[in-house]
């Protein structure tokens, strides 16, 4: 365990040396929380009975995951298959899972970086406040990020090369992070596009964090839970069957 | 003698095309063993065949005794190897590769005495990416003597190097020899193979044409050194 954290540690810092996880995983999303203060905080987000800074609160938390699962996770393994730093753990006494678990693990702390960041500025910076059960908050929260991962991981399994994974995260970071609602607020979306968004798993993981945030009857959640606990079994699953290691 | 390595008829076929062909030799304790033959002849393929990173179609290797596939955690706590054109993650810096390598042993040896002996150890907080040629394969190969091994694999670790960089890893190289390490490497210079190597065994398109010293080797061919010799047993024009 100690020597797994000593892997852990040297990758920690070398994921906070290269900014781009701390650009777009933190500062954007909060910098985005401030802009949507500023401009519409108190207004009502489609007259759904809850204001444009609720709806980014629970929206914006999930960007860090966005930028995590879908670019830092891929991107890093498809270097380091690349770079043969995964087929050079065959040739140690230590599993390749190990490199794999200690990247997974950074990202899932740049998420919870991501996270923190968010609500400190939300709720000291703008006085923003829960109305829903924080711990059902962080369990819808913790449930989007392990979904989202597995579907990173997924990523990563399916694209061969730095090119096709590149091209692959930016196809799959870009709508997500547009179209889920969790940059651009969901209720501005005409109805059409709204049911295109709808799709996207991450707009699943963000509905249920803001039921969850703003403390509504959650019609559907047994219904999103469900969707997001199988897109992770499906592609967990997928991306063991499919992994290469070179 | 001992024999440490033991490579038993390997094949291995990528598409129908043979690339390791019935390939068997044996490399013994505290020798140094050259593997030699053009690019592409099945050098590194034979070297990840050994190491369990790729299984043989038929035939076996054992390292240590052991069989790789199975017993991959004993052999290399005692084993180190260095894999062709292998690169480093992105701003790593040559402490943290350190750290990190030796963290993966359940004994390894302090990573700074290796830095100091190969010259290292001004660059401890350096990236790797700022290393020269000759310092970045030195090391590679301070990274394979982390676990304190028994047998070390290098895979065409001169390649690209300048003549000056190359002679320096020779030398860190024989004063590993003097140590009694055994050393596996494959190379396609014959200078480096006539400098370091105890035994050599020549291959082609995966096929063993001949092995032996060196100087056995240049005796069985028409001509005085080995570069010659080389190029006549792989049925090359000798200009």
């Amino acid at each position: 365990m100690k020597r797994f954290f000593k892997l852990y540690w040297i990758e920690q810092k070398l994921g906070f040396r290269c900014c781009d996880g701390i650009i777009f995983g933190v500062a954007m999303p909060v910098g985005i929380l401030v802009l949507i203060a500023i401009i519409a905080g108190e207004k009502m987000a489609g007259g759904m009975g809850y204001t444009y800074l609720e709806s980014a609160f629970a929206s914006l938390i999930a960007v860090g995951i966005c930028a995590c699962a879908f670019m830092g996770l891929p991107l890093t393994i498809a270097d380091y298959r690349d770079k043969k730093i995964l087929k050079h753990f065959f040739v140690t006494p230590c599993s390749p899972t190990w490199i794999l678990g200690a990247v997974l693990v950074c990202n899932s702390v740049t998420a919870i970086l991501s996270a923190i960041s968010v609500t400190a500025v939300a709720v000291i910076g703008l006085g923003y406040q829960m109305k829903g059960s924080v711990l059902v908050f962080i369990g819808t929260w913790l449930l989007t990020l392990i979904s989202m991962l597995s579907i990173g991981m997924m990523l990563a399994s399916l694209c061969q090369t730095i090119k096709s994974t590149n091209a692959v995260t930016s196809a799959v970071y870009f709508p997500m992070l547009f179209l889920s609602g969790a940059t651009i607020p969901y209720e501005l979306f005409p109805t059409g596009l709204q049911k295109v968004a709808s799709v996207l798993p991450l707009t699943q993981g963000i509905k249920l964090m803001k039921e969850a945030s703003m403390g509504i009857q959650m019609d559907s959640l047994m219904g999103r839970v469900i969707l997001l606990l199988s897109i992770t079994v499906i592609c967990s699953v997928i991306s063991i069957k499919t992994f290469k290691w070179e | 003698m001992i024999t440490c390595i033991k490579v038993e008829s390997i094949t291995k076929q990528f598409n129908g095309r043979k690339v390791v062909d019935n390939l068997s030799f044996e490399v013994r304790k505290q020798e140094v063993f050259g593997l030699l033959g053009h690019n592409g002849a099945g050098k590194s393929t034979t070297i990840e065949t050994i190491l369990g990173l790729k299984k043989a179609d038929s035939g076996k290797a054992t390292i240590l005794g052991m069989n790789p596939l199975k017993q991959r955690k004993q052999i290399f706590e005692k084993v180190g190897v260095q894999l062709q054109a292998s690169h480093y993650q992105n701003n790593i810096r040559v402490e943290e590769i350190c750290q990190e390598i030796t963290a993966l042993y359940k004994a390894p040896v302090d990573y700074h005495q290796l830095l100091k002996k190969f010259k290292l150890e001004q660059f401890e907080k350096m990236p790797v990416s700022k290393l020269s040629g000759g310092e970045r394969q030195k090391l590679s190969v301070v990274l394979a003597l982390i676990p304190a091994p028994e047998i070390v694999f290098l895979d065409e670790l001169t390649t690209g190097l300048d003549t000056a960089a190359r002679r320096e890893v020779w030398k860190t190289l024989k004063d590993l020899k003097k140590e009694g390490t055994t050393i596996f490497l494959t190379t396609h210079y014959m200078e480096e193979a006539e400098s370091l190597c105890d035994r050599i065994c020549l291959i082609k398109e995966g096929k063993k044409i001949i092995e032996g010293t060196v100087q056995e080797i240049i005796e069985q061919s028409p001509y005085e050194n080995l570069e010659e010799a080389y190029l006549w047993f792989m049925g090359e024009e000798i200009i």
